[in-house]
């Protein structure tokens, strides 16, 4: 009996263990999430357009980076210092990122600002199925691997805490994505172009009445939001040490699950959203195959959208009639 | 004069039905060899599957892009029925309908779910069902092998219809475009009836189209069931002609190029779809060499049409398109300058009735409250309108006279009070249920069906009052073709009542075509197109000058008097008012403050206050 009862409190600390590893790995994909979410939230905010092409941003930022990783490495050797070299790849994937996301915005929905609902979304989808395939036959379908393991120092790989393994990835992940929220957040609140933001997706018109240069707002808007999806994207890669052409696809959906869990156009909500949405992944893993890991977030996303289309923590919108 | 008098229905282009003919008899044994047969076969499906998006994208303006997993369950569920997967060998002739009505019902179930949302969540949840359904196709090979996973099912029975062996690409040619001509018709036959017209208003404007009668949720629903039904149709055709179906049969890079198809083609345009299919299907198989770029291409050439021609790029061959000119000739044949035919001969129609106010109530407002969160839009107000009158609702702007219209015509829904039409209870009734109880309305800023036609606009309204189903319009039964023709009939009686205005050459012209005061009077017509005892009519005189204004100031009289209706009207122009209402009802701040004929409110102190402040206010400001 008593056996009995403590085999089951050893199954039980396995448990705990087991959700605890399965809690630290929602919350680095869920910080992901949360930095994809924020680009589809702030271009819905200000333009109310779904940007379908946002998740072929992520999957760039992850190809650059994997091409600054070639450039500064010598047989999987990095030529410099590996925390430098990480910082090296975030800002060049996020500053492709950006540009590719301004000169999106230029070509495929300025001309449209004023069109149907219907025909910008196509045009983005547009984009998005160009871009997969622009990298798709310029860098072929193979997947790219990233020879991350000679970046960390020797020690550091991973770490034991109480049965719980946590890599040490996995912390740069989870600092780099809290770090670029809370730049973003002081960015929105303090700073003037953070105003302008914030006025514009309240009212494009009246901001622009009010002497705001809304396309530079827009055009602003699409640097952030890129930026960070290039980011989150070329996280991932690190972490999971691989990208191919196809994965965009996939994240945009779970960002944009993420936004609208969140409530869509609240960058707060985003956040929130993301992780919420990492967390519950992580945990569906532990019950079920993890061949249907995404159904999860696909389930979700519908449930939201049916039961509470303003998102969790969003205000209900009407319809002026 | 055939400008003049349109037909009745218009049929399929006998140009078009004679080049479907021909792809069915002759050009299957023009080609040179087997690889063309199956191209050519390929092509069909395509036709068959951007007819049926052309449907769901192109009538209805629903993003749905779950449809290629319509085509897969019609696929897998034909692999299912005729091979040795699951030992069922049903015969072609019933798989295939099985395989339709499954798919069918698939998309209705994903319908329920989604179908409320708009524009691009729909879009995106459907992106989600069709991730989740080739999900499933890889993985439900274990614990019970259901799909095959990635390496699919393959070997299928080979079929016999009609007692004929179907087994080379030729034969497979013949029957995939005959299945398409049949998707062509069925499509045809829906766009020119109730149902079509209904989901072109839901495109055009969803509320406006609930305002007219429709019931858009359900003939969404229909939409995209039908759609499905096609794809799934498709999805059983296309896995007996390649004999096998693997996932990569139906993922979304196939979704991309049944979209190309349609919107190079001109959503909406079938002639246009058809032709894109074609040309889509074809091309690649000529610029082989360039084929890692053809993805790219599409991709490009969706943002190029979106940002250049979204109407497609076939709707610039002349003979697909009609563009309606102001003729210089009479119905005579005599030529004449436009603007005389154009205002001459302004026949009235003979007076029928002479209506005037009686005492019966037919509609009651009790108590009505609306709040918008803390805003007050319209609290406790009390109104009564009685059978055959004009009622005029004045108030400054904001008082919440168009919130009234609103609350009546089922848009919000009221916060308390009540609404009672005909001592029935309507404050609770969806939009489309009011317009079919009797009460139907204009908008302020004009809601039309911009790329309708003015005719097909009154026809669209018609949609409450005739209820011919699927089945009927399909087989053309005596119920879809008796209201088909007291459809039309109707639409050009009422059109009529605008004398030349909106008759004629006009029926066929664009509404996005006419001057904005015959766009008013389109919606008008429209409301009256549904037959409501009560007409409501917000501002109906805005943006006209004084001779448009004295216009239809003399027709909302003639509404009433010799039509029959019961009118309420918001109005601005004070001279309207005046000339047209029995009776005045004065709003402010969401209340009636003021009650009585035209004469007794514009003496009424509260009234002057409310439209022009109250007296020594001025002063008591200016001192401060």
């Amino acid at each position: 009996m008593s056996e009995h009862l403590f085999r089951s409190f050893m199954r039980m600390e396995d448990l705990f263990a087991q959700l605890s590893q399965q809690a630290i790995n929602g919350l680095t994909i869920g910080g992901v999430y949360a930095l994809i979410a924020i680009g589809y939230t702030m271009v819905y905010g200000v333009l109310s357009m779904l940007n379908f092409a946002h998740g072929e941003l992520y999957m760039v930022g992850g190809f650059i980076g994997w091409w600054v990783l070639q450039l500064f490495t010598v047989k999987h050797v990095p030529v410099m210092n590996g925390a430098l070299l990480i910082s090296l790849m975030l800002v060049i994937a996020m500053g492709g990122a950006a540009i590719l996301g301004v000169v999106i915005e230029r070509i495929a929905y300025r001309p449209l600002r004023t069109a149907p609902r219907m025909n910008l979304l196509l045009s983005s989808l547009g984009v998005s199925i160009f871009i997969q395939n622009f990298v798709l036959y310029f860098q072929g379908a193979k997947v790219k691997v990233f020879h991350v393991s000679q970046l960390i120092p020797d020690g550091l790989r991973s770490f034991e805490i109480g049965g719980v393994v946590v890599s040490f990835m996995r912390i740069v992940v989870i600092f780099v994505c809290f770090l670029l929220m809370l730049l973003l957040t002081l960015t929105i609140k303090k700073t003037a172009i953070g105003r302008s933001i914030r006025a514009t997706a309240q009212d494009i018109e009246a901001a622009a009445f009010m002497g705001i240069d809304t396309n530079r707002v827009i055009v602003s808007v699409f640097v952030i939001g890129s930026a960070l999806g290039g980011a989150a994207g070329l996280l991932v890669s690190l972490l999971f040490t691989q990208v191919d052409y196809y994965v965009g696809l996939q994240a945009g959906l779970k960002g944009f699950t993420a936004a609208v869990l969140g409530g869509i156009g609240s960058i707060p909500g985003a956040m929130a959203g993301g992780i919420l949405l990492g967390l519950s992944e992580a945990l569906a893993v532990t019950f079920f195959p993890s061949a249907y890991k995404d159904v999860v977030a696909f389930v979700i996303l519908i449930a939201i959208l049916i039961f509470r289309p303003q998102g969790l923590w969003g205000e209900k919108l009407r319809e002026k009639v | 004069m055939k400008k003049f008098s349109p037909s009745l229905v218009s049929r399929p282009n006998t140009v078009f039905i004679l080049i479907f003919a021909l792809s069915l008899t002759v050009i299957p044994s023009m080609l040179p060899n087997d690889y063309w047969q199956s191209v050519y076969a390929i092509t069909g499906i395509y036709v068959m599957l951007a007819l049926g998006l052309n449907i769901v994208a192109g009538f209805t303006g629903l993003l749905d892009l779950s449809y290629i997993a319509f085509f897969g369950i019609g696929g897998y569920f034909f692999a299912f029925l005729c091979s040795d997967h699951f030992g069922l060998h049903f015969p072609f002739l019933l798989a295939v309908p099985i395989c339709a009505l499954v798919a069918m019902s698939a998309g209705f179930l994903l319908g329920l779910t989604s179908i409320r949302l708009r524009g691009d969540y729909l879009a995106i949840v459907t992106l989600a069902f069709a991730q989740i359904f080739k999900l499933l196709l890889l993985n439900l090979d274990a614990p019970l092998n259901i799909t095959g996973g990635v390496n699919g099912i393959y070997v299928f029975d080979a079929i016999k219809v009609l007692g004929f062996r179907i087994l080379t690409p030729e034969h497979y040619s013949t029957l995939i475009w005959s299945c398409a001509l049949l998707v062509f018709v069925v499509s045809f036959k829906l766009k020119d009836s109730r149902i079509g017209r209904g989901w072109n208003a839901i495109r055009e404007d969803e509320l406006a189209a609930n305002c007219t009668g429709i019931n858009s949720v359900r003939m969404k629903l229909c939409s995209f069931a039908t759609g499905a039904m096609i794809a799934g149709f498709a999805g059983a055709v296309f896995a007996s002609f390649q004999d096998s179906v693997f996932p990569n049969n139906f993922d979304f890079q196939q979704l991309v190029v049944v979209y190309c198809m349609v919107i190079i083609g001109g959503l909406g345009n079938m002639y246009g779809v058809i032709a894109g299919a074609v040309v889509l299907s074809v091309l690649p198989e000529v610029l082989r060499e360039y084929g890692g770029l053809r993805m790219m291409i599409y991709g490009a050439s969706l943002v190029a049409i979106m940002a250049i021609r979204p109407q497609g790029l076939f709707s610039a061959i002349p003979a697909l398109t009609r563009v309606v000119r102001r003729p210089d000739k009479e119905e005579t044949g005599v030529l004449k300058a436009s603007t005389d035919l154009y205002y001459s001969s302004n026949e009235t129609p003979a007076v029928r009735a002479d209506y005037s106010r009686q005492d019966r109530e037919i509609l009651v407002l009790d108590k009505l409250s609306m709040y918008f969160g803390g805003i007050t839009a319209i609290e406790n107000l009390d109104l009564t309108l009685h059978k055959h009158e004009i009622l005029s609702v004045i108030g400054p702007n904001g008082a919440g006279k168009s919130t009234l219209f609103n609350v009546i015509s089922g848009i919000y829904q009221p916060n308390s009070g009540t609404i009672c039409y005909r001592g029935r209870d309507i404050s609770h009734l969806k939009p489309h249920k009011v317009v079919k109880a009797g009460i139907a309305r204009t908008f302020q800023n004009i809601r039309l069906f911009n790329e309708m036609s003015v005719i097909e606009n009154v026809r669209a309204s018609r949609f409450c009052r005739t209820g011919a189903s699927f089945l009927s319009i399909i087989f053309n039964l005596r119920r879809h073709r008796q209201e088909e023709e007291q459809t039309d009939a109707k639409a050009r009686e009422i059109l009529a009542m605008f004398g030349k205005r909106l008759t004629g050459y006009r029926f066929r012209q664009n509404v996005s075509q006419l001057s904005y005061a015959n766009r008013r009077r389109v919606e008008i017509a429209r409301a009256m197109g549904s037959e409501p005892e009560i007409l409501l009519l917000d501002e109906p005189s805005a943006g006209m000058n004084p001779h448009e204004t004295a216009e239809i100031t003399e027709f909302i009289k003639r509404l009433r008097d010799q039509y029959g209706f019961t009118i309420i009207v918001i109005e601005h122009k004070l001279s309207l008012v005046k000339a047209v209402s029995d009776r005045v009802i004065v709003m402010d701040h969401g209340m009636k403050i003021c009650e009585g004929s035209y004469d007794e409110i514009a003496g009424d102190p509260d009234v002057i206050e409310a439209y022009l402040g109250k007296k020594g206010k001025r002063d008591k400001t200016s001192n401060s």
